[in-house]
């Protein structure tokens, strides 16, 4: 027989002074409590508010090292699971960092009188914006008082009068000079419906057409050779009258500006002194003022084209709608406003959406067209945010439509241009506004989930370039004496900002414990502060519901108990058919190839253990162990690896010296869905060598953990959900004394289990043994030593090599 | 007066400003609960003119075009069918009763009787913004016995002047109208009359004693003795329609130029 390798079975190096691997486990070292007697305080009023996020020093240098770095591309990405204060950290520290800054100008689109589709951006300082815009209302409604004064004194219709009289002239002269010598040669100048003509006349009265035949041929050739001249004449008249219609107006229209000009300048005048220091504001108002000079008749009354009796009810729009739209054009559109704010702006966009980015352009319905200008400009985010910093979340933002394109766009050209997101597209063929570009400096923190952060990073090289900075959150902290009391103080501070009765010292114990069980690490606390949270709130809820002024553990422990009812149906569905036998779990006796190991199964926030019997069949083969759940198509791909160290495992222990001449297979029986993670190899192999060795193991024991090529066994996640999933089903069928759970040495620290569990390993009826390898395990399992149990199995191989020998020498000889 | 007024004729053409007849037509018909009959007159001088052979006339937007009868009578018809339009939908508007004809003849077709008040535009079309031919009706308004309306623009603001020349029943159907009118359209009412006039013993309780009744804002006024003197008292009151009793209007000739000078609407109670 070839020597066997085995290791020896001793103390586990970690935790060495607390436990001994292969011996169950101190009730002490299953549940990590936090003392109530050493948390220095009776109620959590008593504590100040914790100073800031738990654990998350690295994630906050990062993002104030970028908020210090003004070059471009220095966003940040705050990455980490939900829950643990990103989003409340990062706020944080940029409002105090944007309370040192300086509150960036007001923003606002203005008309640009000589192209209106293109409007014109002015920035003043904070909080002048209303002003301007109060100013300019103030400026039109005056005007329109004052205009139509001066256009109604008589010194204007004064001076119009002496305009029109001279035009007036031009015609008088021209067409009544004309028929003053029509009239003297007997021939009359008559209006015709569509202009003027000449005819000869007799008593006063157009000569009749006999009457015209019966005059000698002498006189009618003199009338109508009269008649032409005449008519030339009038053709000169009638040229010459487009040219005194037009100086007739330019000299109108110079009077109106020069009288327009000086009522506007008085009032126009205060306003260039209130804005000197601002040149683009001036020179917005020398616009202003020219425009009003050029339009001037849309201060003046219009003359009624129809009587209200003649026009149909509401075909024409009031007169309040025509001077809105008339004098929109004057006003100021504040699209932000930082008049009352102190410092930079922090702005959290929760819908990211292109829309809400870069602003929009509305478009208001009159007389079934749609219309817009600029006072229909609307901020988006990033306009608010400017001079300071936004807020984003990054999944939003890259499911919100074309958020993250507008975003990159924005940050990459260093303005915010506002269109439409068929514009952006160019897919809009429609004329709309195209507002002037206003330049941006803005720092973007997004935050989001590590793993769009990764694919980010190696899919989007856009992304790499602008956001600089990854400011990554722990989800969990050390679970020190310091960082106990100073989670004590984060509670106290949840429970003062959500306005929630006082928690004893007992609740926030207990409490803390729960932050160990969330994070399933007895030596950990989780950061994860959503949970906890809920956690506080629903407390608080039992506590009122029976009267109570301050939440106690009770309270804490009924909260986690409901939270844990209303999602634990499907678990306890499961439970009760292995209760039933349906599923087939043995809690007693002994079977060869068959153990109990333990998956987790999760259910939204909850996860629970799951026993499942493994079993193992060998027989004569050519040295592979089958997969069954790989070979269904079950298996993942971690579970696969597993069985493939199972075989690197038997081939390095037994196959030195002799070829593995078996086949063997295995399988989670009654496991109808997917299978992946290497947590139960451990548990595979113990099944494996008791089938090939036929030494029966122990039903009363389930096993996890994962093992290396070596023996060694490893540590696996969710052992507390393993245990008490084991547990349950061992007090459904009865606790023994003989029940336990073999896990991992290295999972001893990780255990933070029920009180039920707890105190059933307390009074001996229940177990929770650590092993550190397959050997120390296998001797547990089986109650028989290892090296008989390798003896075992070397001679079953070597039979297997032998028998597989001779059959090779029938088959080559060619016997049956 | 109004009780008397049996219709309101309103006389149109192609060159007249005819809406502004129409609008102060049909306000005056609201006013008095009285119908309103549009006269519509095809000019007899503009088809003579057409017949001759050499007839043209001349237009801003096309210059010298021939004028013969079949398009002369086509604009005219064209133009009537406008005044028509004009008039129902103003007519329908105030909820008033109208009719409509078309005439050749002036005298024959617009002749107003007693009881009937006559409207008609103040001169025709500006060819140019400017130059307007003179009033076109004076042929219908001397001649008929009944009281008148030259509209240039039918609505009435500002000031209403009453002129006036002596107490008397001339006086008192106009300052009956006046008032009337000038409540209506909240105006102004002044009243003006020779210097001896005004100054006669109980003139004032004469004037409160006829426009007892209506809320109005009445100022007297003595008038100056000269046209000229008149034409511009008118302008300084800002008179937006000159109302002149039977008695103390002048005679044809100079009424005719005082028209044609001044640049409201005017009114003769007859």
């Amino acid at each position: 027989m070839p020597p066997v390798q085995t290791r020896p079975v001793g103390v586990v190096a970690d935790k060495a002074a607390e436990f001994a691997s292969g011996s169950p486990l101190p009730a002490a070292l299953l549940n990590r409590r936090c003392r109530p007697e050493e948390l220095p305080f009776a109620l959590s009023s008593e504590l100040a508010d914790a100073p800031a996020q738990i654990g998350q020093e690295r994630a906050a240098d990062a993002v104030e090292f970028a908020l210090r770095m003004r070059q471009k591309g220095y966003n940040v990405y705050a990455l980490g699971p939900a829950g643990t204060g990103r989003h409340r950290l990062v706020d944080g520290l940029l409002k105090q960092r944007a309370a040192t800054e300086a509150t960036p100008p007001d923003l606002c689109y203005v008309n640009n009188f000589a192209d209106p589709q293109k409007p014109h951006r002015l920035e003043l300082p904070a909080g002048q914006g209303a002003g301007l815009a109060a100013a300019m209302k103030k400026l039109v409604d005056e005007l329109r008082i004052a205009l139509p004064a001066a256009f109604e004194r008589d010194e204007y219709r004064a001076r119009r009068e002496v305009v029109d009289q001279h035009f007036k002239s031009h015609s008088e002269e021209g067409f009544g000079g004309l028929q003053q010598r029509a009239e003297a040669k007997g021939i009359t100048l008559i209006r015709t419906p569509m202009g003027l003509a000449l005819a000869p006349k007799r008593d006063g009265k157009v000569m009749q057409s006999e009457d015209f035949e019966a005059l000698p041929e002498e006189e009618r050739k003199r009338i109508q050779a009269d008649l032409e001249a005449a008519q030339t004449e009038l053709e000169a008249i009638m040229r010459q009258v487009p040219q005194w219609e037009r100086e007739h107006r330019e000299a109108l229209r110079a009077l109106n500006r020069d009288t327009t000009g000086f009522a506007v300048a008085n009032l126009i005048g205060g306003m260039r002194a209130d804005y000197g220091d601002l040149p683009d504001v001036i020179e917005y108002l020398d616009a202003v003022e020219r425009d009003i000079k050029e339009n001037v008749d849309d201060f003046l009354p219009q003359p009624q084209q129809m009587t209200p009796a003649e026009g149909p009810p509401g075909a024409m729009a009031s007169e309040a709608t025509v001077a809105d739209m008339k004098f929109r054009r004057y006003q100021v559109n504040v699209i932000v406003d930082n008049g009352g704010r102190q410092g930079a702006p922090v702005i959290y966009e929760d819908n990211p959406t292109h829309q809400m980015l870069v602003g929009r352009v509305e478009h208001l319905a009159r007389f079934g067209a749609l219309i817009t200008d600029f006072n229909l400009i609307v901020a988006g985010a990033l306009h608010r945010a400017n001079g300071g910093y936004l807020i984003l979340d990054a999944e939003r933002l890259i499911v919100g439509a074309y958020g993250w394109q507008s975003l990159k766009r924005a940050l990459q050209s260093g303005e915010i241009r506002i269109e439409s997101l068929e514009q952006a597209l160019s897919m809009a063929s429609t004329v709309t506004l195209q507002p002037e570009p206003i330049p941006i400096d803005v720092k973007v923190v997004l935050v989001g989930s590590p793993l769009l952060y990764y694919l980010l990073s190696a899919h989007d090289e856009d992304f790499v370039s602008l956001f600089k900075i990854a400011a990554d959150f722990e989800d969990r902290v050390e679970r020190s004496d310091a960082a106990t009391l100073l989670y004590a103080r984060v509670v106290a501070t949840i429970v003062r900002r959500e306005h929630l009765r006082a928690f004893d010292r007992d609740a926030v114990a207990r409490v803390i414990e729960q932050a160990a069980r969330l994070i399933g690490d007895s030596e950990r606390l989780s950061t994860s502060l959503r949970a906890t949270v809920e956690l506080l709130q629903e407390a608080d809820q039992l506590a009122a519901d029976v009267g109570k002024e301050v939440v106690g553990a009770a309270e804490v422990q009924a909260a986690i108990d409901a939270h844990t009812r209303r999602g634990d149906r499907i678990y306890r569905r499961m439970q009760e058919e292995i209760g039933r036998k349906t599923i087939r779990i043995e809690t007693d006796g002994e079977q060869v190839g068959q153990i109990n190991g333990l998956s987790v199964i999760s259910f939204g926030a909850l996860a629970f253990g799951n026993p499942t019997r493994i079993t193992a069949q060998v027989r004569m083969g050519r040295g592979e162990v089958v997969d069954i759940e790989r070979e269904g198509q079950l298996g993942g791909p971690l579970h696969s690896k597993g069985v493939l160290i199972l075989n690197g495992f038997l081939g390095g222990r037994f196959g030195q010296t002799r070829p593995l001449s078996l086949h063997a297979s295995l399988v989670f029986e009654q496991s109808y869905g997917g299978v992946d993670g290497d947590s139960a190899s451990a548990a595979e192999l113990f099944a494996l060598l008791s089938a090939l060795s036929e030494v029966p193991i122990r039903q009363s024991f389930a096993v996890t953990g994962s093992v290396d090529q070596h023996g060694i066994i490893q540590a696996i996640g969710g052992v507390n959900e393993k245990i008490e999933g084991f547990f349950d089903v061992c007090r459904t069928a009865g606790l023994t004394g003989r029940q336990g759970v073999v896990i991992p040495a290295s999972n001893v620290k990780h255990l933070m289990l029920r009180a039920d569990v707890v105190a059933a390993a307390e009074a001996g009826q229940f177990r929770v043994i650590p092993m550190a390898t397959i050997d120390q395990g296998l001797e547990l399992l089986t109650g028989v030593p290892i090296d008989t149990i390798n003896r075992k199995i070397a001679a079953r191989l070597d039979d297997f090599a032998a028998k597989a020998a001779a059959l090779a020498r029938n088959v080559a000889g060619g016997l049956p | 007066m109004s009780g008397t007024i049996s219709r309101i004729v309103v006389a149109l053409d192609a060159v007249s400003e005819n809406r502004a007849a129409i609008v102060a037509a049909v306000r005056l018909a609201a006013q008095w609960n009285a119908p309103v009959h549009g006269v519509f007159v095809e000019d007899d001088d503009l088809l003579r003119l057409a017949v001759l052979p050499f007839a043209r006339q001349v237009t801003l937007g096309f210059g010298v075009e021939a004028l013969d009868v079949t398009q002369a009578e086509r604009q005219l018809r064209a133009y009537a069918e406008r005044a028509r339009r004009d008039l129902a939908e103003a007519a329908r508007a105030s909820g008033i009763e109208w009719s409509f004809e078309i005439v050749r003849d002036t005298t024959v077709g617009v002749a107003a009787a007693a009881t009937d008040f006559l409207v008609a535009g103040i001169s025709t079309r500006p060819i140019d913004g400017h130059f307007r031919m003179q009033c076109r009706w004076w042929s219908v308004i001397e001649p008929s016995p009944a009281s008148f309306l030259l509209a240039r623009e039918g609505r009435l603001r500002g000031t209403i002047v009453g002129l006036l020349q002596r107490r008397g029943p001339d006086a008192e159907r106009l300052l009956a109208v006046a008032a009337q009118l000038a409540e209506t359209a909240e105006a102004r009412l002044t009243v003006i009359g020779p210097p001896e006039l005004a100054g006669e013993e109980g003139f004032a309780a004469w004037l409160s004693q006829i426009l007892a009744g209506h809320r109005v804002q009445v100022e007297i006024s003595p008038t100056l003795s000269t046209p000229e003197a008149l034409i511009r008292q008118i302008g300084e009151l800002d008179c937006r329609l000159l109302a002149i009793a039977a008695d103390a209007a002048p005679p044809p000739e100079q009424l005719r130029d005082l028209v044609a000078r001044i640049s409201c609407d005017v009114l003769v109670v007859r």
